[in-house]
């Protein structure tokens, strides 16, 4: 009944307002759900109640059977049918993941249950290993050998005592030594199983000490984020909301929207890098195999998406570049890319094509890189501003990978093809040009906003 | 407002007072992606900038100082910019990329006649005038008018892309027949330098220019100013590779020897062909010949090959202006 309180909560409509401002409202909640572990706790919800339903079994049967052994042994073998059920619906659910009857048992079976496998294994086979080898270098084999042969043949004569003496005032030497030896070889993989179960919990135990923490900042009041002003956070809130509408929708119209309001974030903050895949996945899904089945085209009346989220993946894509460019989310898109590249297409006259080779330029090394010309891009100047912003945040970040050597070439050619252009760009798009110019001849413009790097025009 | 381009211009001026050539090789790329905005600037009344890339341009001692990349911004880089700065700039115009533009030989010739003359537009003229020149489709664009910019005779850099490729057979031969020989003269004093050696083929039509034009009566001045200049040229050879290498780094032992070889040549040829026309003309003017005084004709046959070996014995030689001119140089 908790369960079903907050879940009408959560559903609940409890704010008018534009559909930016719902939209933005419905992420909170969506991001405290996650915040707040709110899947583990209503997971948890059942698992109490099996939990009160088994005591009560087993407390009845233990009263009952006291009473009347008959009627107690009806209780308990109604108790032990429910528990075996349970074990068996368990032992399934581990089993096949295609098993209908999931539990969080069963997750939690199938998650430890090749740690543990892994766990055994490698004891087993340190223990077997430590114990030949102790075997073969026995200090106290060796002794025995030894003397045998050094009274060979013991048996004979008056050499038993000698014999048996040496080897009664020798063994406990060589016993200790073997023992030595057998302890250092284990000590180390046994050392790692508690080092593995601590871990283990440690992981386990984490979501409930980072609840613990938010709800100790929540009674005390302190700001999630400190320095974050209310402007990024909501930045923030509306690229996640992006995030979870381009994913989870298959609507073109609502893939433009979203994608048109993406293009008109800026500056980005802190998204999640599966947004840029996300962005090419919209690209990818605006364009067809032609008429003549030869080369791909952009299926018609896709365009404007085709445009807007080639935008939005350059967009998106240079951002990961200067914020986190080892991400395995940009790798993944390379590739992916790399792919999509080779196929014959016939897109080389649309303006998206264009973007999406300048993403791709940026992405790729440079002996994966096609020809690419900016003089064959011509886009919008609200494109043009976009792109110009982010190339100088890439030139800045990539002059800092290279030790302070250079700007990649192909934006220091962007920076020359944008001020040769007849007419000139807007005014921010040439102070960007020469931000870029300026990066790679060593001046520091990362103190400069982009007001103060305005030029007169 | 316009921090950046003030930051850039104290920049590149810092990096062109370093004199360090190889910070600046390091950053054309960045200086030539400057250029279309400077150009625009200068046509708003403010040249710093521009000024800025021309000298760093002219300080890095490359050939060709400019990005080839810019080759395709070049028609809006000079429909933006005013005369002055397409002919300041123009010397840094990749014209070797640019073979099938002769609108843009038409644009420049246009500016060349609007802008004051002045010592260094005359030095970035005739550096382009010889750039185009070089490039056999450009080359019949180039008027009459534009080669009399090389009778201002300007001094060219040690790095000089007009003088390196101005030696092009077909650039002389086009020089040639302008039929004008005080242009010939100019475009011989200019080409001839320490700091170039001059093209193989080049070199022949040089010599053939010597031979026929400056091998006749009447061109005395003309022949004096050219034996003087390879006389410069020879006197700074002689100073040494080093001493050369001090102002321009990038000249190599073989050029240099090649030079030499070159120059002395040209020298000796000049000294050769001119002797060559006087006995003709001794000859033709069916001087006088009788028996000479005895230290006159020994030290004319001493002292010139063409006497060793053109003039006979008994020719007397009244004139002394073959025996002087002889002994002069």
């Amino acid at each position: 009944m908790l369960g079903k309180q907050w879940l009408n909560r959560y559903a609940s409509t409890d704010m008018r307002g534009t559909t930016i401002e719902r939209s933005q409202n419905r992420q909170r909640k969506l991001d405290g759900i996650v915040a707040w572990y709110f899947d583990h706790v209503m997971e948890l919800l059942p698992l109490m109640l099996q939990a009160a339903l088994l005591l009560l079994g087993c407390a009845l049967s233990r009263y009952l059977w006291g009473v009347d052994i008959t009627v107690g042994a009806v209780v308990l073998g109604a108790t032990s049918s429910g528990v075996i059920f349970y074990l068996f619906i368990l032992a399934a659910g581990a089993v096949s993941e295609s098993c209908p009857y999931q539990t969080p048992g069963s997750h939690a079976l199938r998650y430890l249950q090749p740690k543990a496998q892994r766990a055994l294994h490698s004891t087993a086979s340190v223990i077997v290993l430590a114990s030949r080898d102790a075997l073969r270098k026995s200090e106290v084999i060796r002794t025995v050998e030894a003397n045998v042969e050094w009274y060979h043949p013991w048996w004979s004569g008056g050499k038993i005592m000698p014999f048996l003496k040496d080897i009664v005032l020798e063994i406990p030497r060589a016993l200790a030594i073997d023992s030595y030896h057998l302890w250092r070889v284990m000590v180390r993989p046994l050392a790692a199983l508690p080092v593995g179960v601590y871990r283990l919990g440690s992981k386990i135990f984490a979501p409930l000490v980072s609840l613990g923490h938010r709800v100790h900042s929540r009674l005390h009041g302190s700001s999630p984020t400190p320095g974050q002003g209310l402007d990024e956070q909501m930045t923030v809130l509306d690229l996640r909301c992006v995030s979870w509408m381009v994913r989870t929708s298959s609507d073109k119209y609502v893939h433009l929207s979203t994608l048109g309001y993406l293009a008109t974030v800026m500056p980005l903050t802190d998204f999640d890098p599966t947004l840029v895949a996300d962005c090419f996945d919209a690209f990818v899904s605006c364009v067809g195999a032609g008429a003549d089945n030869h080369g791909v085209v952009i299926i018609q009346g896709l365009e404007e998406l085709a445009t807007v989220s080639a935008l939005c993946f350059f967009n998106t894509a240079s951002h990961l570049l200067v914020t986190d460019p080892t991400s395995s989310v940009l790798e993944d898109v390379r590739q992916r890319y790399l792919k999509v590249s080779s196929a014959q297409t016939s897109l080389s006259g649309h303006q998206a094509y264009h973007t999406m080779c300048a993403a791709g330029s940026l992405l790729t090394q440079r002996r994966e890189r096609q020809s690419f010309r900016w003089g064959d891009y011509r886009p919008s100047a609200h494109e043009q501003a976009i792109v110009a912003h982010n190339l100088v945040k890439l030139a800045q970040s990539e002059y800092q990978r290279t030790q302070q050597v250079k700007v990649p070439r192909l934006i220091l050619r962007f920076a020359l093809h944008s001020l040769s252009l007849d007419p000139s760009p807007p005014t921010s798009v040439i102070a960007d040009c020469l931000s870029i110019i300026a990066i790679d001849l060593g001046c520091d413009v990362s103190n400069m906003g982009s007001d103060e790097r305005c030029v007169c025009v | 407002m316009e921090q950046v381009s003030s930051l850039i211009t104290w920049r590149v001026n810092a990096i062109v007072e370093t004199q360090d050539p190889d910070e600046l090789h390091s950053k054309y790329k960045a200086v030539t992606a400057l250029l279309p905005y400077a150009v625009w600037r200068e046509r708003g009344g403010q040249p710093v900038m521009l000024d800025t890339f021309l000298r760093a341009a002219w300080a890095s001692g490359i050939l060709y100082f400019t990005w080839h990349r810019v080759d395709r911004f070049v028609s809006t880089l000079l429909a933006k910019a005013s005369p002055r700065a397409i002919v300041l700039a123009s010397p840094h115009v990749p014209w070797h990329l640019l073979t099938d533009r002769e609108d843009l030989v038409e644009q420049w010739a246009a500016a060349t006649s609007a802008v004051p003359h002045t010592k260094e537009v005359a030095q970035c003229v005739v550096d382009t005038l010889l750039q185009i020149a070089s490039r056999r489709k450009l080359l019949p664009r180039i008027t009459r008018d534009l080669w009399a910019w090389l009778t201002k005779r300007p001094s060219l850099p040690p790095v000089c892309a007009g003088r390196y490729y101005g030696t092009y057979p077909h650039v002389a031969k086009a020089v040639r027949e302008l039929k004008d020989v005080e242009v010939l003269k100019s475009y011989l004093l200019i080409t001839w330098s320490e700091w170039d050696a001059l093209w193989n083929e080049g070199f022949d039509e040089v010599c053939a220019s010597i031979r026929r034009d400056f091998g006749e009566t009447g061109v005395d001045h003309h022949w004096a100013d050219l034996i003087q200049r390879l006389d410069h040229v020879l006197g700074q050879l002689d100073l040494g590779l080093e001493h050369l290498q001090q102002r321009n780094p990038n000249l190599r032992e073989y050029d240099f020897q090649l030079m030499e070889c070159q120059y002395r040549k040209l020298r000796e040829k000049l000294l050769k062909y001119r002797y060559r026309g006087h006995r003709e003309t001794l000859v033709e003017a069916n001087i006088e010949i009788s028996r000479g005084s005895f230290p006159v004709v020994t030290a004319f046959y001493i002292l010139t090959p063409v006497g060793r070996r053109r003039i006979p014995r008994n020719v007397y030689v009244r004139a002394s202006s073959p025996v002087s001119i002889a002994l002069h140089p």
